[in-house]
């Protein structure tokens, strides 16, 4: 126990044994965090948490239509269920706005959403469409759109039955980009007969294909990055807190000594932690 | 402690004012041009490269100013500089 106390003591507080500075700060320590770094951006790399694109994105249909259906079990409503037509619509949506380049629900020689998903063959009661674009995680897309009226009006709209998804990669306006499009849909009854075809609310119908024979969209397979992108927050947060502690020790014990400054490195790791966060939020309509 | 770590902070941006000033100023204009280029990974990668650099150069400068330069100063801002770089290039770099 004694020993773990001197261990831990060294490691973080300066005092005479580490040569006056935290020992979890001298050269060789982090030096063997560089080490640690570079072995593990050579390993991600090797376990191809990249995409094809050369960035990386932890987007998946699974997670997407998870999330969905629990904001909407949270507002008793049904789940909705998983359509291959919906999501054939989706992603002929997202690679006409990467071919077509542009970022809106409507393309630049007017086709609407509700074509593509008609196109897709799904006849339709109600459909409703929701993108994004930019995102690093399935969470932070789905967040976006419960924080905004019109895509939470989308996911959490009782007459929806099905949802569609694509994750698609391309460069959008000279910027690589992850689209997400989410399609709603309701099938038309069969007897049914639309008397009014409005923007967001249209009509038609095809048997919705079972989930069983749902095969997702080829999409950036990475559950590695969000355990790499916590190991990295970890990892910063720890430097941080040892620059925070060797700071005030050093100042309360009035040590002078040879290093970095301390309060140079903790802005440096700051600003670097808010660029992070910042990378990570994208954009919906 | 958050109090005796206040203004040891105060007083050590005190003494350096322009040093820090110039270092805050460089990481405002870090964000900025991450949110203008946000999604064209190349051009993040090379302002998250441009700014560690700036930060090893800012390093040796406080130092040569402050009368404390030493190898081992310098070797501290590299390593943390690259420690950075690298675990960024996990993450969202290509």
């Amino acid at each position: 126990m004694e020993k773990i106390k001197t261990f831990i003591h060294r490691l973080f507080i300066p005092h005479e044994e580490n040569n006056f500075r935290a020992k979890s700060l001298h050269t060789d320590f982090l030096t063997v965090y560089l080490i640690i770094a570079f072995l593990m951006m050579i390993l991600f790399k090797q376990g191809n948490i990249h995409n094809v694109l050369g960035f990386a994105t932890d987007i998946s249909v699974d997670k997407l239509y998870q999330l969905t259906n629990e904001e909407r079990q949270k507002n008793n409503l049904p789940p909705l269920s998983l359509n291959s037509a919906l999501s054939l619509a989706a992603q002929r949506k997202a690679e006409n706005m990467l071919t077509e380049n542009y970022w809106s629900h409507y393309s630049p020689d007017g086709k609407t959403p509700w074509d593509f998903i008609s196109g897709a063959g799904y006849k339709y009661e109600y459909a409703g469409e929701n993108l994004a674009k930019n995102f690093l995680f399935s969470s932070g897309v789905v967040d976006a759109w419960m924080n905004s009226t019109t895509h939470r009006g989308n996911i959490l709209k009782k007459e929806y039955t099905e949802v569609g998804y694509a994750i698609v990669n391309g460069t959008l306006n000279g910027e690589q980009t992850t689209l997400v499009v989410q399609e709603f849909g309701k099938p038309m009854a069969s007897a049914f007969t639309p008397s009014e075809i409005q923007a967001s609310e249209t009509i038609q119908n095809i048997p919705a294909i079972p989930k069983a024979k749902y095969t997702a969209p080829v999409q950036p397979k990475i559950n590695a990055l969000s355990f790499s992108f916590n190991l990295n927050v970890i990892f910063m947060v720890f430097l941080i807190m040892v620059l925070i502690l060797d700071f005030y020790f050093a100042s309360k014990f009035n040590i002078i000594r040879i290093g970095g400054k301390n309060t140079a490195h903790l802005l440096f790791i700051i600003f670097i932690l808010i660029g992070l966060f910042m990378s990570t939020i994208g954009t919906i309509i | 402690m958050v109090k005796h770590l206040y203004s040891n902070l105060k007083r050590e941006f005190k003494n350096h004012l322009f040093d820090y000033l110039f270092l805050i100023t460089a990481g405002i204009f870090f964000l900025i041009l991450l949110n203008i280029f946000r999604g064209e990974r190349i051009i993040e990668f090379i302002i998250l490269i441009s700014f560690a650099f700036f930060y090893i150069v800012w390093g040796i400068y406080h130092h040569i100013i402050d009368e404390t330069l030493h190898l081992k100063t310098v070797i501290e801002y590299i390593l943390i500089a690259f420690i950075i770089i690298f675990l960024l290039k996990i993450i969202i770099l290509p």
